[in-house]
Order: C-alpha cells, then sequence, then structure tokens
C-alpha cells in the first residue's frame, strides 16, 4: 500500500547544525526509531538494521539509505530501501531547511509503500503508525539540540 | 421410486444427529489430535511480492538454530514431485506447493521450515533471506483480458485460461422479437468458507512397510489419486485416514498442495510431519478463496415481465493458478435459467489468471454468485415492467406439471413445485403486511427495503462440467459407497468410505439403513476406514450426499434384507418372494412360521449347512451406486449436470439508518424444498448456517487487494465474518416434492441458503435506496459504501431541489 509523508518541523539551532546532524549515521541511528545499526558502504549510503513492531507483527529489517541530490545545508533527498521476513517497504522523500530565528523549519515530503504481512495485517493503522515514528524521529532529533548532548560526537 | 413422508419409520423423523453429541462436548478428533512420534512441524516462507523472480534464498541463518532440520526450497521439491493437477487441459500453467523460479502472489510459500516445534520452525522462517527482483503484475480480471497484461505464467502464453462461448437455442431471434431489452452489470466480490479449522495435515512415511499415512482436515475426491501422482508412488501405498473429523469446509479444505509438500518432506526425513495453517497461512495462502466474478448481462422480455433469452458473460479471475477454479463456471450451466422458463441462453465463460491467491471450490461451486445475476435480472425487468418482484418471478416460473423439465443447456430439472411454495411464504410472512411495515418504516425517516430471491440448488453433484470444459476429460463416473456388515452376535456395522466435514453423513447412513432394515437406527455403527479399505467413492461435493450415500446405503441395506429374507425362506421352504420381513424378522404367512433376526444371523455366521445353494456364508453387502441421470457425455455443448434441484424462496426486510448506513436485518422468511428431508436437524442447520454465510457475502466478507497486489483482509479484523449481531433469527417454511430420482425422493441441501440469500439482500438493500436514484450492482454492499453512496445522493436530491 502506498502512503503519503509530508510535514514541516521547527528544530532549535542552527542551520549548520542541523545539516551536520542529518549527516551524521551516529545520530541518524540514535534518532530513527528501532533502528540497531547503521553503517557507511560508500559515501552518502548506508546499511541499517532494525528492530520495528507495527500491529501485531513484529520483527527485524535490513535496509538501505541514500542520499542524493544534496545542497548543503538546505535539501536534500534520501532514500530508504527495507526488506525482513515480515515484509518489504520502500520510500523517497525531500527535506528541505530553511533557517528562521534561533531555529529551522524542516519540511519534508515523500511517498513509501509498504508490502509483505506489514501491510496486510497493519494497514488499518498503518497511516498514524508512520506519522507516530516520525514523531518520535523528531522529538529524538530535538534531543540531540537540547543543552548537555555532545552534538554530533558518536558514543 | 418416492413414498410419502408417513410411509417412514426414520427417515424425516425428529430424531438426534448422532454426531453433535461429541461436537458439542468438545471430543471431535480433528486432525491437530494426530500426535506422532518424533513428528516434525512446518512453518512456511511468504512472498511479500505480488510477482518476484527469486533471485536466491539463503536458509543458512535458519538452519544454524537448533532444533531445526530442513529448509525446503521450490526448486528442490520441483525436482522430486509432479505438478499439481489443473481442470482444464492447461499444461504450462504449472503449479507447485512452494514457488518455483518466480513467485506469483503476495503471500505464496516460497520455502518451508522444518523443527522441532511449530514456533521454533516460525522463528527460523524469519531468518531465511529470499532475494526478489520483482516484476510486472496485475490483479484485476478485465486487465487479464489484454494481450499485453503481464502474464502470471510467461510459459501459457496469456492470461486467459478459459474464454468458451455456448449458446442454447434461438438466442438472437428472440431477442429480435422481444419488445424489450434490458442491460447492465453487477460484480461478486472474492469471498469464501473461512472455516474455523484451517486446513492442516500430517504425513508419516514408513519406509520398512513402503507407505505413506496421512491425516488431513480435508474434502476432496480423489485426494490419494493426486498424493499418489504428484510424489511418484503407487496409490496403494498412500493410506488416508477418514475418521477425522474436519471443523468446516463447504469446499474449500482441499489442501492438496499441503499434503504433496508434507509427504514429501516426510518421504525425504524419514519422520512424522506435520503443517497446520495458522490464520494468516490460511487467508492469505491456503489457495482457499472463492469465485470473483463479473456479469454482463443482457435479457429479452415483453411488456408482461415475461423473459425469453438471456445472454450472460461470466468474466472469473482464478488467480494465480489454475486449479479447479475454471469449472465453478461450468456447474452453473446446469441451472443457468434457474427456476424460469427462460427459452434461450447466450454464456460466455472467461476465467484469468491474476497475481492473486488461488480459488478453491466453495459451496454452490459457482452457483450462488449465478443466482445473484439471474435475480438481479428478475428484479430489473420487475421495475421495467412496473409489477410485483413477486408476480414477475411467478410469471417465469417453471410450472409444477411441467417437470421434468429440459432447460436449454442440457439438463432435465426433476421436479418443483415454485408456485406452491411462493404461495406459503407469502401467507407465513403476510406479504401485505410486509409491504405495509416497509412503508412504515420509510415514513419513520429509515430507508428500506424489500428483498426476493427464487433460486435452485442443484444437488447430487456429478462433475459433467469436467467433460463439458475440458474434451480430454471423459469422465461420467462419480460413484459413492456403502458398506454393510452384520456380525455374529447381530450387530450392524455401516462403512462409509469419505471424509465428513460436518454434513452428519453417520446419522444419515444410519437412519437411511434402519429405515430399510427396519431396525433402530441407534444399534448401528457407522465408521469411515481408511482409503485402502475403502470402497470406491467421491467426497461431500456438490451436495450430493443424502442423494449419493443416502442412495448407496439404501441399495445395500436392500441386498442385505433380500438375503436374510432368502435365508429364512430357505428354512420355510417358500420362494423368497412368499415370504414376509418385519422388523428384522422373517415370516412365512402362510404356515405361520417366524425367524427373528438373531436366528437368521445364527445361520448365516455358524450355520453353512443351512443356507441355501450358492449363498457366500456371513452377512456383508456393498454398493456402489453411480449418480442418478448421469449417462452421456457432453454433445454440442449440452449435458445432463445434477439429478436435483431443491428450490429455496427468500423474502427478506431490512432498514437502515440513512446516515449510519449500516443494514439491520428486520425480518427474514426463507421457504425451502429439498424433497423428502431425510433428518430435519441436519437440513435446518444447513439453511441457517447457508444464510449465515450468504449475509458474509452479501454484506462484509471480501478478500481485498490493493493496488500493489497486497491482501489487506487477511485476518478477522478485517476480513468480516458474520456475528450474531448481523444474522437474524430465520423463519423456515418447510415444502416437500420429492425428486424422482432418488431413492426416498430426497434432495440435496447442504447449499441451501447460501444460494439465494445474497440476491435477496441484495434485492432489499436497492430496493431500500431505489427512491434516491442509485443502486448497488457490487457485492459485498459494505457499510461505507451504503452511507456514501446514500450521502451523495441525498446531497444531489436537495441541491436540485434548491435549485429548482
Amino acid at each position: 500500500m502506498k502512503l503519503d509523508i509530508a510535514g514541516s518541523e521547527t528544530i532549535q539551532t542552527d542551520i549548520e547544525s542541523l545539516w551536520r546532524a542529518l549527516n551524521d549515521p551516529a545520530v541518524l541511528t540514535r534518532c530513527i526509531p528501532g533502528c540497531k545499526a547503521m553503517i557507511e558502504t560508500a559515501p552518502d549510503a548506508y546499511k541499517v538494521e532494525m528492530q520495528l513492531r507495527v500491529a501485531a507483527v513484529g520483527g527485524s529489517f535490513e535496509g538501505e539509505i541514500a542520499l542524493s541530490d544534496k545542497q548543503p545545508p538546505h535539501t536534500c533527498r534520501i532514500t530508504v530501501s527495507g526488506a525482513g521476513s515480515l515484509g518489504h517497504g520502500n520510500g523517497e522523500a525531500k527535506f528541505e531547511i530553511t533557517p528562521q530565528e534561533d531555529a529551522c523549519l524542516l519540511a519534508y515530503q515523500g511517498v513509501g509503500e509498504v508490502g509483505g504481512l506489514v501491510a496486510g495485517v497493519g494497514q488499518r493503522i498503518l497511516g498514524s503508525v508512520s506519522k507516530h515514528l516520525i514523531g518520535r524521529f523528531f522529538t529524538a532529533l530535538r534531543k540531540e539540540f537540547e543543552p548537555g548532548q555532545a552534538l554530533g560526537a558518536a558514543e | 421410486m418416492t413414498e410419502a413422508p408417513s410411509q417412514f419409520r426414520f427417515v424425516s423423523a425428529n430424531r438426534r444427529v448422532r454426531e453433535d453429541r461429541r461436537f458439542v462436548a468438545g471430543r471431535g478428533h480433528y486432525v491437530a489430535d494426530i500426535a506422532l512420534e518424533g513428528m516434525l512441524h512446518v512453518a512456511m516462507v511468504a512472498s511479500q511480492h505480488p510477482a518476484a523472480r527469486i533471485v536466491s534464498i539463503d536458509a543458512s541463518a535458519a538452519l544454524a538454530l537448533p532444533g531445526v532440520h530442513y529448509v525446503l526450497t521450490g526448486e528442490e521439491l520441483a525436482g522430486g514431485v509432479d505438478q499439481l493437477m489443473n481442470g482444464l487441459d492447461t499444461p504450462n500453467v504449472r503449479r507447485y506447493p512452494l514457488a518455483v523460479g518466480r513467485t506469483r502472489y503476495a503471500g505464496e510459500w516460497v520455502a518451508a521450515v522444518v523443527a522441532d516445534s511449530r514456533a521454533l520452525a516460525e522463528d527460523a522462517a524469519e531468518k531465511v533471506r529470499v532475494v526478489y527482483e520483482p516484476l510486472a503484475y496485475l490483479t484485476k480480471a478485465e486487465e487479464a483480458l489484454d494481450p499485453a497484461s503481464p502474464p502470471v505464467h510467461p510459459e501459457h502464453g496469456s492470461n486467459i485460461l478459459l474464454d468458451r462461448q455456448f449458446v442454447w437455442g434461438e438466442v438472437d431471434r428472440h431477442f429480435a422479437e422481444s419488445p424489450r431489452h434490458l442491460s447492465f452489470r453487477v460484480t461478486w466480490g472474492r469471498n469464501s468458507t473461512v472455516p474455523i479449522e484451517t486446513f492442516g495435515v500430517v504425513a508419516s512415511w514408513d519406509p520398512w512397510r513402503d507407505m505413506l499415512d496421512v491425516w488431513a482436515s480435508i474434502q476432496m475426491p480423489k485426494y490419494s489419486d493426486q498424493i499418489s501422482r504428484a510424489l511418484r508412488i503407487p496409490t496403494n501405498a498412500v493410506r488416508v485416514h477418514q475418521d477425522v473429523d474436519v471443523g468446516g469446509s463447504y469446499g474449500v479444505k482441499r489442501g492438496i498442495k499441503h499434503t504433496v509438500l508434507v509427504g514429501y518432506l516426510s518421504r525425504r526425513l524419514n519422520r512424522p510431519v506435520r503443517f497446520l495453517e495458522d490464520r494468516l497461512e490460511n487467508m492469505r495462502s491456503g489457495d482457499a478463496h472463492g469465485p470473483e466474478r463479473i456479469f454482463d448481462v443482457d435479457v429479452a422480455f415483453d411488456e408482461a415481465g415475461i423473459i425469453k433469452s438471456m445472454k450472460m458473460r461470466a468474466l472469473d479471475n482464478a488467480g494465480a493458478y489454475a486449479g479447479r477454479a475454471p469449472f465453478q463456471l461450468g456447474k452453473p450451466i446446469g441451472a443457468i435459467v434457474g427456476p424460469y422458463k427462460i427459452q434461450s441462453v447466450a454464456y460466455r465463460a472467461q476465467s484469468v489468471t491474476t497475481n492473486k491467491a488461488v480459488q478453491e471450490a466453495v459451496r454452490g461451486f459457482g452457483q450462488s454468485p449465478t443466482n445473484y445475476a439471474i435475480e438481479t435480472a428478475m428484479d430489473k425487468v420487475a421495475r421495467a415492467c412496473g409489477l410485483d418482484r413477486v408476480e414477475a418471478r411467478r410469471r417465469n416460473f417453471i410450472r409444477k406439471e411441467e417437470f421434468p423439465y429440459l432447460i436449454p443447456s442440457g439438463t432435465r430439472y426433476d421436479s418443483g413445485d415454485y408456485h406452491t411454495v411462493v404461495e406459503k411464504v407469502l401467507a407465513h410472512v403476510d406479504y401485505d403486511g410486509l409491504l405495509a411495515e416497509r412503508d412504515r418504516l420509510r415514513a419513520s425517516g429509515l430507508l428500506a427495503g424489500i428483498g426476493i430471491a427464487a433460486c435452485l440448488e442443484p444437488s447430487g453433484g456429478n462433475s459433467s462440467f469436467e467433460p463439458l470444459l475440458n474434451e480430454k476429460n471423459t469422465t461420467t463416473t462419480w460413484m459413492d459407497s456403502a458398506r454393510i456388515t452384520i456380525d455374529g452376535p447381530g450387530f450392524v456395522t455401516v462403512t462409509i468410505h469419505t471424509t465428513s466435514s460436518g454434513q452428519g453423513h453417520e446419522t444419515l447412513a444410519a437412519t437411511v439403513v434402519a429405515e430399510v432394515l427396519e431396525i433402530d437406527p441407534d444399534r448401528i455403527r457407522v465408521v469411515r476406514p481408511d482409503t485402502l479399505e475403502s470402497l470406491p467413492s467421491n467426497s461431500p461435493v456438490g451436495s450430493r450426499m443424502a442423494i449419493m450415500l443416502g442412495g448407496a446405503c439404501f441399495h445395500a441395506a436392500q441386498k442385505l434384507k433380500a438375503k436374510l429374507v432368502a435365508i429364512a425362506a430357505f428354512q420355510f421352504g417358500i420362494a423368497p418372494e412368499a415370504a414376509r420381513y418385519e422388523t428384522g424378522a422373517v415370516s412365512d404367512p402362510a404356515s405361520g412360521r417366524r425367524l427373528d433376526w438373531a436366528d437368521i444371523v445364527n445361520i448365516a455366521h455358524r450355520n453353512f449347512h443351512l443356507l441355501p445353494p450358492d449363498t457366500e456364508p456371513g452377512l456383508a453387502v456393498t454398493h456402489v451406486m453411480q449418480v442418478p441421470t448421469a449417462t452421456k457425455l457432453p454433445e454440442d455443448g449440452r449435458v445432463q449436470m445434477y439429478p436435483c434441484h431443491s428450490f429455496e424462496f427468500h423474502v427478506v426486510l431490512i432498514a437502515l439508518d440513512p446516515v449510519l448506513g449500516k443494514p439491520e436485518i428486520r425480518r427474514y422468511v426463507i421457504g425451502h424444498d429439498c424433497g423428502t428431508v431425510i433428518n430435519p436437524h441436519i437440513v435446518k442447520g444447513m439453511t441457517l448456517g447457508g444464510i449465515a454465510h450468504g449475509i458474509g457475502a452479501a454484506l462484509l466478507e471480501e478478500f481485498v487487494y490493493d493496488d500493489e497486489g497486497q491482501l489487506l483482509t487477511q485476518s478477522f479484523m478485517d476480513y468480516l465474518l458474520p456475528s450474531s449481531h448481523e444474522v437474524p433469527a430465520v423463519e423456515i417454511v418447510h415444502h416437500v416434492t420429492p425428486s424422482p430420482f432418488t431413492v426416498f425422493g430426497q434432495k440435496g441441501s447442504g447449499e441451501s441458503g447460501y444460494l439465494g440469500a445474497p440476491a435477496a439482500i441484495s434485492g432489499a438493500l436497492n430496493d431500500a435506496v431505489d427512491a434516491l436514484g442509485i443502486a448497488f450492482d457490487k457485492l459485498p454492499i459494505r457499510i461505507f459504501a451504503i452511507s456514501d453512496a446514500v450521502a451523495a445522493a441525498r446531497a444531489k436530491q436537495s441541491q436540485e431541489k434548491t435549485s429548482a
């Protein structure tokens, strides 16, 4: 089934820091819900391992993330594909960062497609689950910029 | 031979269904109760794509888990077994239990994992890594007709499995002669029977005896033949145990792919192997979906509402493999005009492959969708002529005195009295009162409608549709058998030779044998031996067992009775014809001498010196019965389909809130005539269950695929079954028109209710929304479809009012 993803979030930081964070596998590993590991396989290409649960279906997924059309520090296209025994998915989204007064506006828009058991069993809640997961991502991302966080540093 | 019901002792009597006791008490014995020493368990790796090339399968992580014994792939399996049978002559539509090289629907099994427990097998299945290369796919039947559509089976050359045009009678002339014509399309959604017990099978290969023992939740003709053919072992090396209770079927329990898979594994591993589908495996990959059909119908009629001719095109979405799905377009040919005197019919049957799960036989074998199309035509003709819908049907019905009645497609209907059944139902329901009640509901602000359906249940199933649709198939034999023995101490045992899926065959056999022998049915033991000990029989399909098992038991009991009489008459020194049999004893009316049951049995078992010459000792008889009226291969596209035709007449009142759109069935009455009833409780249960099933097909149940080829309704959260909230109290009005072709005048009733309920409910909803200028032409009619359509229509109406 197809999913439309779009929204915008305000992050309390400057545009350069936000750009760096979004390009840092360590930050992304902490922020992407269920992400266990993110390994760089080529410039701007990563292999990820995730553990996720949707409705009655949960399991591990292996995926690839690629960044393209980069125009630092403003826009970037992110392509995600993943598959596990319980489902598969792929998606593409475009990020756009606009500086604001002591913050940045991060707007994103994209489409995803989900198949397998996850689509069949979880379809009725997949829309809200994706919103929830995106929400968790941004909550975690904001935390990265809170005082006391070692921004961008690997653990 | 027919007798009036009052002449029977046990037939038609209000007697307990003997199987019910163990089922109600939870003491049935199902395949899940079979536990063999050293038994291994299977879980499946399922395809996530509607169509994909299998690039690689890496099972190493799964095999590394402790307790995991084997991972079987389609490639290995295809090398060790023959492809599963197709009904049609489509040899290049190859089907194996696991996908070979490519997957053809989301959920299709790609690999089977064998482990010490099902839980372990499931965990290991998650660790099998399959790399797919997605391919183009299709889900819609009309797309499949396009030669450019992505072929599900490239070797087959197209997605068309069957495209056959029949013309019975002078259709063109009748259309030209008729003053009025009408055309419409209706669509039957993909639903099924969805039994509580999913399919399960245990196979155990004994290399020291060369024997494959099989226990399965099966309802399938020629099951062991197909197992042996696929596994390339003799049929007498396959022993199917038929004394396994089957927890629901109505056609779909035909897990041949499951069985071949498990049989192969058992032989490969030399261990007993069990596979029980979980609900998801059953729903998305058990290959047990039902017909999904588009009907385009044209009818030619006159101002009086008499339909002279009909053109019907039925396009069925068979799913990814052929199986027997196309035959479900063939069986309805035997009742293609319903209970009506339509003089000529053109029928185009089209079956296509798409990337959806595979169809299996479902209750009625295509008849319920066809009845829905015919009844929709009747409603539309009534509306066009300004006739009451009951009156329109009455005018078109075959009359009682016209039976046996030959329909254009070659079947002779046995008997019926449709007008009387309708009168009885209308009297029972108070039809004028019901119309007034509908109008009162409407006046109160609700939408309300009455639905009418008059349908046939062809019964006594043969397989005449096989040679009709596949010239290479010359099958006309379709037998069922019974064996009866009386042991030395005088107890009677009847053997029946198929599995049972809740139809009450033990009660049926005991009732019939008791009727003939005039002894207490409760004294009769009924058993189901394994297939190697069985007489040739088919399974309980095509609503046939009252006719066929009942018939075989009747004839066997007659043979046994004749032997008892002959032995006694020999003692009396009289001709058997002069002796009198009564309640198990034989007497000589002339001399007054009499021999009791025990005496005659004793002679048969112990006194060879007293037996008539050339008499076999003991008391054991068999009877193998052929389906009545099935004698010939098809000629000119015409064939005698099933021998008997039960009739059902539905009247239903539905009300619904126009905003909520949730239909509420206020009254449900069915007139039912299945000839002589053998056990009233069984027939009642079939009818009530059939109506519940029909409510599901009409309002709730559908296997929905999204545009990406994923099944969205694969659990009971989304595939909605009717519950006690949706199923109303049903009133049954009985009528008995005996069949001249059966031993007691009985007809079938295993599909009753289901064959007309969808048509009746659709009719009621369309009556309810008729004033809004809308109509529902696709089943199921879900709540959201109703409320959306009603809201749109009401918005349009108020807009028109404002602008007027």
